[in-house]
């Protein structure tokens, strides 16, 4: 009896976690994210970014540009590994293509908003401008290391990196107006947040339906936990309903547009501005509370429909909506089996092993938000959850930077493929860097979380980086003027 | 007789493309080898920095995109006609 009711438990916990999930944060952020994932992939020409990524551009284009690349053409493997070996191996060299590597999964759109909704703006902040700061230190210093094999790696010409495509305007409109369907949803300024209009609906009973659901999923909001409301489940039926008819509809969008098309298209219109109106259960009835959240998202999507309609071609429309729905296929189930598992974990474990261990910001706390990241492999952006369940255990956010930073950049999975393209030296050498660097990130947020001075970190990191840049000058001197004697030696015997 | 190749290590835009070619070779009864590459130094041998790419004859006709059954009909009648 006691292991079943234990066993229950864990379900109820599971279970908990997913209904709170899919009912607050996956929709207003995620919906629009994997719509904007799937424009980048299918609208944004590819050429317009890897034009600088060939061999003769300079270094301070080229990093850059390699960061760029990374943050909106490299939503999923299928561009991140070929796109890797393409810069490594005929273009720019191996310093972009690592900053590259390491950039993609951290300042991509899907990793950023989630990050953003579900943690808190701050880490998601810290997390793409700190990936950025040490995505190029990372590519510079392997460039440095590895110059000479650099130097005489295959010399293809570079007709990959040739191309020349441009970003139309209308185009670059549309993505900006979903940027802003996206943030109309999960801003939360007084504009957005304020109410604006009120409307009463009648239906009773409603709220013994909310208080039957908090005794069927209860939750307790000191430990982070969130529970399910009216709108939640209606939310997830809308959801549920949304995946049918995607499915329909976009499974076969190659052969054409379909009735089902539509439908899912509608339904997602619907879903994002029932989820942004609030709505109150009360004794008399409903109570749909607009606020210019509402609004917002109405605008958007009004604005774009009128874009699609007017400027976008029926390919590239089949184009983006296939994309958007792969994405969703792809990552949706691994994110809510995750997400699941994330709820039963929690009841097993201890807040105290947290605290004790990565409680405040130390270099061991640091180190073992690291570790856990390199050794523990999750699918794309189940990494987001776990993070949430360690804040609520108790974890520092210092160290948990530091695994969010550690955890998708360093799988066996990705060591493996990045050893096969570019050999296994650099590959442990890039390891070991993500690693030292992972840590030292989450040092550097965790002080400033704890109240030291922006500017007191700043010094410390440009000191940081200006002796390990001179350091590697002074060992990539010190290699150079022994390559040049050993050939002077060699050109004196014959 | 046409030498077709998918570059791609699996993924689901990968499987569409191979679908829709394959769908094509059928419907326009061409004789066709269809070969899949899936590691990755054979295809960075084309210029391509995102799969699927779909080689035809040795030419890369597309990359990064699933192109639309009427694209890949044109691609291979065109190919079959510069082969008499």
């Amino acid at each position: 009896m006691g292991v079943l009711s234990f066993l229950l438990e864990l379900l109820q916990g599971g279970l908990a976690n997913l209904a709170a999930y899919l009912a607050a944060h996956v929709l207003l952020c995620l919906l629009p994210a994997f719509f904007i994932a799937g424009a980048m992939t299918a609208l944004i020409p590819k050429e317009s970014v890897t034009r600088f990524l060939g061999r003769n551009t300079p270094k301070f284009v080229s990093y850059p540009a390699a960061a760029l690349a990374g943050s909106v053409l490299a939503v999923c493997s299928c561009t991140i590994v070929p796109l890797f070996a393409g810069i490594y191996k005929k273009g720019a060299g191996l310093g972009p293509a690592i900053t590259f590597l390491f950039f993609a999964p951290a300042a991509n759109i899907l990793a950023l908003t989630y990050t953003g909704v579900a943690i808190g703006p701050d880490l998601a902040f810290a997390r793409l401008f700190l990936s950025l700061a040490f995505g190029i230190g990372i590519g510079l210093i392997l460039a440095l290391i590895f110059r000479r094999e650099d130097a005489d790696h295959d010399r293809l010409t570079d007709e990959t990196f040739a191309g020349s495509g441009h970003l139309r305007l209308p185009v670059l409109v549309f993505l900006l107006v979903l940027v802003a369907l996206l943030l109309a949803g999960t801003l939360k300024i007084s504009l957005l947040t304020q109410t604006y209009a009120q409307v009463a609906l009648p239906g009773a009973g409603l709220e013994q339906f909310q208080a039957s659901l908090n005794r069927l999923v209860p939750f307790d909001p000191t430990k982070g936990e969130e529970g399910v409301t009216v709108q939640g489940v209606l939310l997830i039926g809308l959801l549920a309903s949304l995946g049918l008819a995607a499915w329909r509809g976009f499974e076969n969008i190659h052969n054409g547009f379909n009735r089902w098309t539509w439908a899912a298209l509608c339904l997602a219109g619907f879903t994002l501005l029932f989820a942004a109106a609030g709505v109150i259960p009360g004794s008399e009835g409903l109570q749909l509370v607009f606020s210019g959240k509402f609004f917002g998202v109405a605008l958007a999507l009004i604005v774009l429909a009128y874009l699609a309609r007017r400027f976008l071609t029926p390919d590239q429309l089949r184009d983006w909506l296939w994309e958007s729905w792969r994405f969703i296929r792809q990552i949706f189930p691994l994110l809510v089996a995750g997400v699941f598992l994330v709820g039963v974990v929690r009841q097993l474990i201890q807040p105290q092993w947290i605290e004790s261990l990565a409680g405040s910001n130390t270099l061991l706390g640091n180190l073992a938000g690291v570790m856990f990241g390199v050794f523990m492999y999750f699918p794309t952006l189940v990494e987001v959850p776990i993070a949430k369940m360690f804040l609520g255990l108790g974890m520092h956010r210092g160290p948990l930077l530091a695994y969010l930073m550690a955890d998708p950049e360093l799988s066996l999975q990705s060591i493996l493929i990045i050893a096969a393209i570019i050999g296994r030296a650099k590959a442990w050498t890039y390891v070991g860097w993500v690693a030292l660097f992972s840590t030292l990130a989450g040092l550097i947020y965790g002080s400033w979380v704890d109240g030291t001075s922006a500017w007191v970190l700043l010094a410390y990191l440009a000191g940081f980086l200006a002796v390990l840049a001179a350091s590697l000058a002074l060992i990539n001197q010190h290699n150079a003027s022994r390559t040049a004697l050993a050939l002077k030696n060699q050109g004196h015997t014959p | 007789m046409l030498t077709i190749k998918i570059l791609g290590s699996g993924c689901p835009n990968c499987k569409k493309v191979e679908a829709i070619t394959r769908q094509i070779i059928s419907d326009m009864g061409m004789t066709a080898e269809v070969i899949k590459v899936t590691n990755y130094p054979d295809m960075m041998k084309y210029p391509i920095t995102s799969t699927p790419g779909l080689v035809v004859n040795e030419k890369l006709v597309c990359a990064g995109r699933v192109p639309s059954p009427a694209e890949v009909t044109t691609w291979l009648t065109t190919a079959e006609l510069e082969a008499l």
